[in-house]
């Protein structure tokens, strides 16, 4: 049996959800095994209903006390159900509530974690993981000795069920609810208080999936304002280079370079920027860049992977209009 | 309050290509410098912030060979008032689990109110020892913190930092484990008066028998198959045309690599 | 400060790592008036309390957080130009009392984050850039030139700035164009001759410079070069001066040394006229540290239409620093605190329409000025202007 912990926050099913049941498909079509889905929440049966077709079981523990994740509360529920069930391989998110909850709980039970995987085989008495190391610089298999085991999946690693090209069968889920029999006490050692934003100020580039920076090339302070925009269209940040916070134009958290940030983030899209060591030294790991300028010479081309010999001020609105037609 | 914190060193290749020795096991280190695990100077800073506003002491602990001193030297000089460095062959042979357990008998021979670690190390990036220790330690814990309001003597106030700029803020008694998220802090410098006086400041050391742990306690649950190389990046391939032809072209490629 | 708070642990650390010049000092005062730090109004550097401090055993006492960040800004602002020491009464020099405090505060990370990263990349790369080493002589792909071998008269060394970072690559470009046409016989270095430290010396990685120092002198011996052309006056002054210590016998020579040489004997011959007002900026590193004032000037002047002009008091041995020495280059001051701007300030105020330069620290810092101060001032290697003007 293969399962996987749904992650829910602030009433949402979370994508990582859906690619984890991906993964779980992809091994369970392999091995021959059953998925189960295990929901914690403080009213299981409308996200019950949301992924049944997707798992052989489902169990859900409801409570009040687990309207909100916390590892000291879910720890004890999680351990019951390991513990009865007996699965190969746990998957949990690789996300901030399965960093935190993970490897308190294998350590618990005594079980190997591998933390972070984006690619897994299940064998018959091991699982075989991969993960990046040294900041995506290098990849490592790691093995663990025993099943059952866990492994945190890293976000976006798979499609989501949906869109994967996989054979699901046709399922609905038996659903089993287990009874909640914590002592409130727990909530002494960690409580859950509310959710708050990180403030604006401390806009951190190096945690962005998407960077668009400006350089020079962007001419004008005013200009920046549609680069904001294309940034927000495509779910990305503003990032720049030093002359702009030379300018005063942007605050300083938002520069990539050597006395900036060093960024790797999943796109970059570099507008304008020629492409100064310093500012190079700061983004080259990025796994995709996209560089625009006027100059096919600029240095930037030699770590971008695609480029556009261009002016950036008459490109940009032509493309923040077809992402935008796009995206419907 | 009395703080421990987990120290690591590292290979510092933040800035260095890196690449898979003969052995396909581990890195090529010939030509890499040794350094402490960036988010533990975070963690680092927010003990020292923590003892300068409450008093009582910061401890460093690190497992690793003799060269491990020099990181926990440069921890002394930033003010930390002493040292245990957790030495033996059978520490090296196991995985994150056999660190956690020899960190955890250290660590529970002492007198602590919290202990704290950087939240990921950026050689293996395992994120895995804060939270196995605290399990271990039966303290709870938290994970990516980036704020830390002490309440009372008992209590603290914590901000974690989850996906998407999104914070989740909880209470957790004391003693309790927290991994520490870069940037929460501005790490500081050791001064020369500091550097000349960690000389003096106690480093114990510590092997797996004196920690009253065997071969069948440290034995690890994972091992490493093997290192490789991720794939070769492409080279830039240029997209031509009209302003409206590379923009359609352009657009593709966005929606498609930001995930639209 | 009474004498019983004398720190003299401290004291005798910085003395001993080669701090000895803080007791020659007599608090004049001349450093701190000319040092280029001097001339940029929001900085207050008070060099001549450097030794004053050693001599008490009072740097970096504080343990107040904001102070030790405070002192670590000040210690790694010197660029170690020397202006100071060519005008000390008493020949304190600054560069090596700062260079000792330096080095105590190296082996302790506390040094700015990217002068540390760049140690970390010289380990692994053999350069500062953290560029791949077998990547080395890609520039000179192009050329096809062979490396060195014992039948060559002499080897050519880019520099890791020239070799790796296309702003300055054609600094070299233009030196093999003049080698070529003057059919000089020379072959390049191979990647096994890493970048010479000297820049990571004077901000206090000794150790990174004396493990480069032995690898680059291996190198040197094992290919057998006696003579070796540089285009850095860095690398000119590391072999010249630190590497000789160490048992280096190469003869290393500048550029411009080898260029003025050429014309004299009529081996190049710059023909093609340049009529324009022409300024020289005297590195710190070949000028005030190595005296080579006269030839870049010869071979300038040897351009027909090319008019020669002078930074009025600020030439020759009174130049003032780009900023780029001992770690400048990359700390990246914020705007109003660069030494490069001021410098490009003094050289508008001659009229010049072409800034000449001899040293690729400098033609990077001032380009980057030039840019960002958006004004019509080209920066040229002494080199590219010559290979225009000789038809290579």
């Amino acid at each position: 049996m293969i399962s996987l912990l749904i992650e829910i926050r602030e009433g949402q099913i979370k994508d990582i959800t859906y690619e984890m049941l991906t993964l779980a498909h992809k091994l369970a079509a392999a091995q021959k095994q059953e998925i189960t889905s295990i929901i914690l929440s403080d009213n299981c049966q409308q996200y019950a209903d949301t992924i049944k077709q997707y798992s052989h079981k489902i169990i859900c523990v409801e409570d009040p006390l687990l309207a909100n994740f916390n590892t000291q509360v879910y720890l004890p529920v999680l351990s019951n159900i390991i513990n009865d069930t007996k699965p190969n391989l746990f998957l949990i998110a690789s996300s901030g509530f399965g960093t935190d909850l993970a490897p308190y709980l294998a350590a618990s039970l005594n079980l190997p974690l591998i933390t972070d995987i984006f690619d897994l085989e299940l064998n018959p008495d091991n699982m075989l993981a991969r993960r990046s190391m040294y900041g995506g610089k290098i990849n490592a298999d790691i093995i663990s000795k025993s099943l059952p085991a866990i492994a945190t999946v890293r976000v976006g690693s798979f499609e989501k069920i949906l869109a994967s090209n996989l054979l699901i069968p046709n399922l609905s889920a038996e659903i089993t609810k287990l009874p909640f029999l914590i002592d409130p006490s727990i909530l002494e050692m960690s409580k859950f208080i509310e959710y708050g934003e990180v403030p604006t100020t401390g806009i951190d580039i190096t945690k962005s999936d998407i960077l668009i920076a400006v350089g020079r090339g962007i001419k004008e302070q005013k200009n920046l304002a549609a680069v904001e925009k294309f940034a927000q269209d495509i779910g990305g940040t503003l990032a720049c280079t030093r002359p702009i916070i030379d300018a005063g134009w942007l605050p300083k958290d938002r520069q990539v370079g050597s006395s900036g940030k060093t960024v790797k983030p999943k796109l970059y899209i570099a507008l304008g920027i020629s492409g100064a060591f310093q500012h190079i030294s700061g983004m080259k790991s990025s796994e995709n860049i996209i560089a625009v300028n006027k100059d096919p010479e600029a240095p930037i081309f030699s770590v971008a992977h695609y480029g556009v010999v261009g002016d950036l001020l008459k490109i940009l609105p032509l493309l923040a209009n077809r992402i935008n037609a796009l995206k419907g | 309050m009395d703080i421990i914190v987990c120290m690591k060193m590292v290979p510092d290749t933040s800035e260095t290509e890196v690449r898979v020795d003969s052995t396909n096991k581990d890195i090529l280190k010939v030509r890499l410098i040794y350094t402490t695990n960036e988010a533990d100077n975070y963690a680092l800073e927010t003990a020292l912030l923590l003892k300068e506003k409450l008093g009582g002491t910061v401890t460093l602990i690190s497992v690793g060979p003799q060269k491990v001193d020099e990181v926990l030297r440069m921890g002394l000089a930033k003010g930390a008032d002493r040292a245990i460095r957790l030495t033996d062959e059978l520490f090296d042979k196991g995985d994150a689990w056999t660190t956690a357990k020899a960190l955890a008998q250290a660590i529970s021979q002492n007198k602590y109110d919290l202990v704290l670690s950087g939240c990921i190390a950026s050689d293996d990036g395992y994120s895995q020892i804060g939270p196995t220790l605290a399990a271990l330690l039966k303290i709870p814990s938290a994970a990516y913190v980036n704020k830390v309001e002490v309440l009372d003597n008992t209590k603290l106030r914590i901000d974690r930092e989850l996906e998407g700029g999104i914070l989740e803020r909880k209470e957790i008694s004391l003693p309790a484990l927290l991994t520490i998220q870069t940037g929460t802090n501005t790490p500081r410098y050791a001064s020369i008066i500091g550097i000349k006086r960690a000389g003096a400041k106690p480093l114990d050391v510590f092997d797996a028998a004196k920690l009253n742990l065997d071969a069948q306690a440290l034995a690890g649950l994972t091992e490493l198959d093997k290192m490789y190389m991720p794939k070769v990046e492409s080279k830039a391939q240029f997209i031509q045309g009209s302003d409206d032809e590379i923009s359609d072209k352009l657009a593709t490629l966005v929606k498609e690599k930001a995930g639209l | 400060m009474p004498i019983e708070s004398i720190d003299k642990d401290i004291r005798n650390t910085i003395i001993e790592l080669g701090g000895t010049d803080a007791y020659k000092c007599y608090q004049c005062g001349m450093c701190t008036a000319l040092c280029p730090w001097f001339q940029i109004e929001n900085v207050n550097f008070l060099v001549n309390r450097i030794p004053h401090n050693v001599k008490l055993g009072n740097i970096m006492t504080s343990e107040v957080k904001q102070e030790i960040d405070k002192e670590v800004e000040e210690l790694f602002r010197c660029v170690g130009c020397d202006n100071c020491l060519a005008y000390c009464p008493r020949g304190v020099n600054i560069g090596d009392v700062v260079r000792a405090i330096r080095r105590i505060l190296v082996d302790y990370d506390s040094l700015p984050k990217t002068l540390k990263d760049i140690i970390a990349k010289v380990y692994s790369s053999g350069n500062p850039l953290g560029d791949a080493p077998e990547k080395r002589n890609n520039w000179a792909k192009k050329f096809d030139l062979p490396l060195y071998s014992p039948d060559k008269e002499y080897a050519y060394f880019a520099c890791c700035m020239p070799a790796y970072d296309n702003q300055v690559r054609k600094i070299a470009e233009a030196t093999i164009r003049i080698l070529l046409t003057a059919r000089i016989s020379f072959g390049i270095t191979s990647d096994d001759v890493w970048c010479c430290c000297e820049t990571m010396r004077n901000y206090g990685a000794e150790k990174l410079f004396q493990d480069t120092a032995q690898i680059n002198i291996n190198a040197i011996k094992q290919a057998g070069i006696n003579k070796m052309i540089v285009s850095s006056p860095h690398c000119y002054t590391a072999y010249k001066n630190d590497y000789s210590e160490l048992g280096c016998k190469v003869e290393v020579i500048h550029t411009t040394q080898l260029f003025a040489q050429l014309i004299k004997d009529k081996k190049i011959v710059p023909i093609k006229p340049l009529n324009k007002k022409v300024v020289y900026h005297d590195p710190c590193t070949l000028g005030r540290q190595n005296n080579i004032y006269e030839e870049p000037r010869e071979v300038l002047k040897s351009i027909p239409g090319l008019e020669l002009v002078e930074i009025e008091n600020f030439n020759r041995k009174d130049s003032v620093c780009c900023g780029a020495g001992s770690g400048g280059l990359w700390l990246d001051w914020q705007k109003g605190e660069r030494l490069s701007d001021t410098r490009i300030q003094q050289i508008i105020e001659t009229g010049a329409e072409i800034l000449a330069v001899s040293c690729p620290y400098c033609m990077q810092m001032f380009e980057d000025s030039v840019k960002t101060m958006d004004i019509n001032l080209e920066v040229k290697d002494i080199s590219e202007l010559l290979a225009e003007s000789a038809g290579t």
